[in-house]
């Protein structure tokens, strides 16, 4: 993994797109046919298995990005690089979609769009933030790019824990600390995640691929 | 050694520099006034208002501070002249960062008084602890602020960068100097949001560590 990207890993994209549309295909179905609907909050609360799953997914993402941040210190390889800003750039998405659903749900839930409490306020501050790496990727010169931007993902990263445990360190968080289920409904969680982080998977094999069509562009090397 | 005379050199280019320092404190002041204009004239909290206006005021003035001393340093040379010396990074950091942290404490110590008289708040008994407040929250914004000042040095637009990725990090900073000043302001103590000092703490010592860590890695970026 130091020079280039795998054989295996590139050849494995078909599957990997295979089985995420398969996997997501059956995680909506289940979430619309298979879960029950929720007693107090009816159909609304369906948000929850794209909501959790997307939160899930953004944390691994961005934790990703500071694994290969550190890596490219370490090793100055362009590959851990590219991992850093593929990760960092499909966690985006994610993040939007957990910013979007959360306030749908919020609106049943807490009859308003957006509330200043602890997660909510937290998690905005996160996607600013990441937002600000690509803004600041794309503003570097080309000769310091990896290095800021390494550094950057590490000091990023901070803020995760702080998401993670801020409905615990504030008093009067409204949102919940965990989701507990059982029965269909938690299968249907398990299921809607499992989908997810595989389609993670496949886009950020697509996205690193592009990142390695442009290494090969830039250094005249060929790509896999 | 290296970091006193970093600090030495960094306090001498701002002192040089008194135009600059003139623009600050009046930006500062301004914001000041603005806040005060736009929460009054009567206040209804007037110890959460001005401690809101004074830390704002301060977080906002400061970014000018932070890239100041790295743009007088690019234009003469003296970044690179720095480098060539061998100097230990940290120690660098720590006399750059001392300087911010100086600045803004000047900062402060012009802008309370200006807040206490707006606001018709604030008492010389609990002077000593707002000025602690100020200490720990000054100490974070200095480390993280010089740390992402270095980071966007050679990027187009910098000051805004250096918002977009230093304000949001330092939220808890700047609620917890809020929430503290407040306190003091309005009940005399901070028994009921003592647990912010330690948050600010770990802020601080969480921004001077990363430093230590990466600050090495930021000025070989820049050669």
């Amino acid at each position: 993994m130091t020079s280039g990207i795998p054989g295996w890993f590139s050849r494995s994209r078909p599957v990997v797109w295979a089985l995420a549309i398969v996997l997501v295909a059956i995680s909506l179905w289940a979430v619309v046919a298979r879960a029950p609907v929720e007693v107090q909050m009816g159909i609304v609360q369906k948000i929850v298995y794209i909501h959790v799953p997307s939160a899930i997914t953004t944390l691994v993402a961005f934790g990703l990005t500071f694994a290969a941040s550190i890596a490219y210190l370490a090793t100055r390889s362009w590959i851990w690089d590219a991992i850093a800003a593929s990760a960092c750039e499909v966690g985006m998405v994610f993040a939007t979609v957990v910013l979007v659903s959360g306030p749908l749900w919020a609106r049943s839930a807490w009859n308003t769009w957006w509330t200043w409490e602890p997660r909510l306020t937290t998690f905005l501050i996160l996607w600013i933030l990441y937002g600000g790496y690509h803004v600041v990727r794309a503003s570097v010169g080309q000769s310091s790019k990896r290095t800021i931007s390494a550094v950057l993902g590490i000091i990023l990263f901070v803020n995760l824990p702080i998401v993670w445990k801020s409905v615990e360190w504030w008093r009067g968080s409204l949102h919940p600390r965990s989701v507990t289920m059982t029965g269909d409904m938690r299968q249907t969680l398990l299921l809607s995640m499992a989908a997810w982080l595989v389609f993670f998977l496949a886009a950020f094999q697509e996205r690193l691929r592009l990142e390695s069509l442009r290494h090969a562009a830039e250094s005249g090397e060929g790509a896999r | 050694m290296t970091a006193l005379r970093v600090l030495a050199k960094d306090l001498k280019l701002h002192a040089r520099d008194a135009r600059f320092l003139a623009t600050l404190s009046l930006f500062s002041l301004s914001l000041v006034l603005i806040l005060s204009v736009a929460f009054g004239p009567l206040f209804r909290d007037p110890a959460r208002e001005a401690s809101a206006t004074l830390w704002a005021a301060l977080f906002f003035a400061g970014v000018l501070g932070l890239t100041r001393a790295l743009d007088l340093e690019s234009e003469s040379g003296g970044g690179e002249a720095l480098r060539l010396t061998g100097a230990d990074p940290f120690s660098v950091y720590a006399g750059k960062a001392t300087a911010n942290f100086l600045l803004m404490g000047a900062l402060w110590v012009l802008l309370l008084p200006c807040a206490s008289v707006f606001f018709d708040i604030g008492s010389l008994r609990v002077l000593p602890a707002v000025a602690g407040v100020a200490v720990l929250t000054l100490i974070g914004y200095a480390a993280w602020g010089t740390l992402f000042a270095a980071l966007a040095r050679g990027l187009k637009a910098r000051e805004l960068l250096l918002s977009i990725l230093l304000f949001p990090t330092l939220i808890p900073l700047w609620i917890g100097a809020v929430k503290l000043t407040h306190s003091l302001w309005a009940e005399g103590s901070i028994d009921a949001v003592r647990d912010w000092v330690k948050i600010m703490i770990v802020v601080d010592v969480l921004g001077v560590a990363l430093a230590a860590w990466l600050y090495e890695a930021i000025q070989e970026a820049e050669e």
